[in-house]
């Protein structure tokens, strides 16, 4: 029996977080209500509250969910790259900015919340995501393998930089309404900037 | 050039005393803001509201209202005078710095430093930059790009003392040290880096973003 209400339980989360991904998009996420939520997805306020602690956590998960995605795809693109270790993160980065700004007031929005005091500690706020970190480490281990990074760079900071770089860089779309080329273009500039600091020395 | 009326210059020879209304009316809003950073700091800023804020400075909703015209303008106060106090300390802590590597080390530890002891009203700040609606006063403010340009000016200062090389792209490398500055407040916020660790990423940061600027 505890199966079978484990198998509820999930449906109702996979129908509230599609009920708010919907509405999220429609009419941004502060204007969205749990109510509407819960009204969009056919469930009561209380299972969405059963479900989820608060609003922010509901849109953590559809941010994480909607990552998936992302992932998958690149999955398969990733390997297929060819070029340097600068034009591979550059592609890749590309590929994140044009993927995040089809909901650019999403994004905005997350990025908020990721700072604010209601999210529980389980949700995965922006900028901690992991995979994004493994996405960039395993394209610099190419690069090392293929000789265009210094062995001796201390590839995890420059995995932090980038993420940084990255995450800030949508402060182009909160505050001049910027679209993904722009970013991209902006975190091309970035990425050839940290390019230089683990190039090897003889190519100095 | 400044046009400066006689009467002007006669007011700054001999500052005028204030009188007790402006002084009073003066107290007040420092009382206000007082409770205002502390109730942000607390609950942040959706959490405190203008009614709290007036129960905690001790005086009426309207008095809050005769001072600041909304909750935002209190805060954009709050974020306002601490901006002004961490970028002159900033400038100072570069003035007495031995080369850009380490001038740019000091603004960064100076920001640290200085947002240490007040995280909760930090986090507070970057929330509601990203609000989407309720964000858009406060991106507006031309000194939230303060410390930037200062990073930007080490840069080309190095430049012109021959440490860096001509070619630096000054803007495009202030902005990536701007990112990784303010990037590195998620780790103060939310696990709890010390100052020195920071500092200690914030060099290793700097280096990386310096390496193909330097001479040599």
């Amino acid at each position: 029996m505890a199966g079978a209400r484990q198998t509820q339980k999930a449906a109702t989360r996979e129908r509230v977080l599609a009920a708010a991904r919907d509405l999220f998009i429609a009419q941004g996420y502060e204007a969205a209500t749990v109510r509407q939520i819960a009204t969009e997805a056919r469930v009561s306020v209380g299972s969405v509250f059963n479900a989820f602690t608060c609003k922010a956590e509901i849109l953590s998960e559809v941010m994480m969910e909607r990552l998936d995605c992302l992932y998958a795809e690149l999955d398969q693109v990733l390997p297929r790259l060819r070029g340097s270790t600068t034009d591979r993160l550059r592609s890749m980065f590309a590929l994140f900015f044009a993927f995040e700004t089809r909901h650019v007031q999403l994004i905005l929005a997350h990025v908020s919340i990721a700072f604010d005091w209601t999210l529980p500690a389980g949700a995965t706020p922006f900028g901690r995501n992991a995979r994004i970190r493994e996405l960039i480490c395993e394209c610099l281990e190419k690069g090392v393998a293929d000789g265009d990074v210094d062995p001796e760079a201390d590839l995890r900071e420059v995995v932090e930089l980038l993420v940084a770089a990255y995450v800030w860089t949508y402060r182009m779309a909160a505050w001049t309404a910027a679209d993904a080329e722009a970013m991209t273009a902006a975190m091309d500039r970035q990425i050839g900037l940290i390019a230089e600091g683990f190039r090897p020395r003889s190519n100095l | 050039m400044k046009h400066v009326s006689p009467s002007e210059v006669g007011n700054e020879g001999r500052a005028k005393p204030p009188t007790r209304r402006a002084l009073a009316k003066q107290q007040t809003r420092g009382k206000v803001l007082a409770a205002a950073r502390q109730l942000f700091s607390e609950h942040g800023y959706e959490g405190a509201t203008i009614r709290d804020i007036a129960a905690a400075a001790g005086m009426s909703t309207g008095a809050v209202f005769a001072n600041f015209s909304d909750k935002s303008d209190l805060f954009r106060e709050i974020i306002l005078m601490d901006l002004e106090q961490l970028v002159g300390e900033m400038r100072e802590a570069a003035s007495r710095a031995r080369g850009v590597e380490d001038a740019l080390l000091k603004i960064f530890s100076t920001g640290y430093a200085f947002f240490r002891p007040q995280m909760p009203l930090a986090r507070a700040m970057f929330s509601v930059s990203w609000t989407p609606q309720e964000g858009e006063l406060f991106r507006k403010l031309p000194q939230l790009l303060d410390v930037q340009s200062l990073m930007l000016e080490q840069l080309n200062t190095a430049v012109d003392r021959g440490e860096l090389g001509q070619e630096a792209e000054g803007k495009v490398r202030a902005a990536l040290l701007f990112d990784a500055y303010l990037a590195n407040f998620r780790l103060a916020i939310f696990e709890g880096w010390s100052v020195e660790a920071l500092q200690a990423r914030a060099r290793d940061q700097i280096r990386i973003i310096l390496a193909g600027a330097r001479r040599g």
